[in-house]
């Protein structure tokens, strides 16, 4: 039981080939470039929803901090495109692998941080001391936050994997159940039925707005340190 | 749990560099994000003589003075 509910986390490989190199470069061929001066429809809509999420995400940084525009943008389409191709069924999703948040978060924090170290050195580790703090408690108070700082890029990959991981096997669980309880009793298997309706459409939802947490946080990150 | 298994992350890590720094940026490069189309004022730079500010009967073409 154990071994098949957590398969569908397997990352694939055909023959010992890893296909999960074109899983995952798989959500670029839905973004076409755009070639004309007016575009399709398709890539019109997409240009309109990037400078849509452009423009709300990069209205509270100075000029250094909008230097991350493209990275923000790509990241933010990245991982929504894939947590919504996650949700067709038998597919892979390449951001329940721990690996691949870690990747993500690990270098656009540190990118973040050092930034920050380089070009306002006092303001960055001004952040480690709260203003305001009484004096004896200064030492456990800069432990403390240096240990929050540290568990940022950790606490980034992991609310990714963990939200999108759960989400996916409890609609594997609820599916399985309603499938058992159909030869059982039909009332019970319609309403666990109508339990994995809702809750696809809640995945919907935490598809995306776990897109948008991981950017904003990252955004937030740069805005500290800009 | 497979996600511990590490066997597998040097790839995908690379592979998730790969399309998340590169390919899709490519993409996003080269997205543009134009202006609404609005007409531009028109300002002439040349200045009608006094007697072609209003027109006249005499300036249609069959009533010129003929070559």
């Amino acid at each position: 039981m154990n071994e098949n509910l957590f398969s569908s986390f397997i990352t694939p490989t055909m023959m010992g080939l890893p296909i999960v190199i074109l899983i995952i470069m798989f959500p670029t061929l839905l973004f076409p470039t755009p070639t004309r001066l007016i575009n399709n429809r398709l890539v019109s809509a997409q240009q309109w929803l990037a400078q849509l999420i452009l423009k709300q995400m990069m209205m509270m940084h100075s000029p250094k901090g909008r230097t991350w525009a493209l990275m923000l943008i790509s990241l933010i389409m990245f991982i929504g495109s894939t947590n919504l191709l996650g949700l067709l069924p038998h597919s892979f999703t390449p951001t329940t692998q721990l690996s691949m948040n870690l990747g993500m978060a690990i270098p656009l924090w540190a990118g973040a941080v050092i930034t920050g170290f380089r070009y306002k050195t006092k303001a960055s580790l001004a952040h480690f001391l709260p203003q305001g703090t009484p004096v004896p408690l200064i030492p456990m108070l800069v432990i403390i936050e240096t240990i929050s700082l540290f568990i940022q890029p950790m606490a980034l990959a992991v609310r990714l994997t963990a939200n999108i991981t759960a989400g996916h096997l409890l609609m594997h669980l609820i599916g399985s159940a309603a499938l058992a309880l159909i030869s059982i009793s039909p009332t019970t298997a319609l309403i666990t039925f109508i339990i994995l309706i809702l809750l696809t459409i809640l995945e919907f939802a935490v598809a995306l707005i776990q897109a948008y947490v991981f950017t904003l946080l990252v955004s937030l990150y740069l805005h500290d340190n800009t | 749990m497979p996600q511990l298994d590490t066997s597998t992350w040097l790839v995908t890590i690379l592979a998730m560099i790969l399309t998340l720094f590169i390919l899709i940026q490519l993409k996003f490069h080269k997205y543009s994000y134009p202006l609404s189309p609005a007409p531009k004022t028109f300002k002439s730079t040349s200045f009608p003589t006094p007697w072609e500010t209003k027109w006249t009967k005499i300036y249609s073409p069959l009533l010129l003075p003929q070559q």
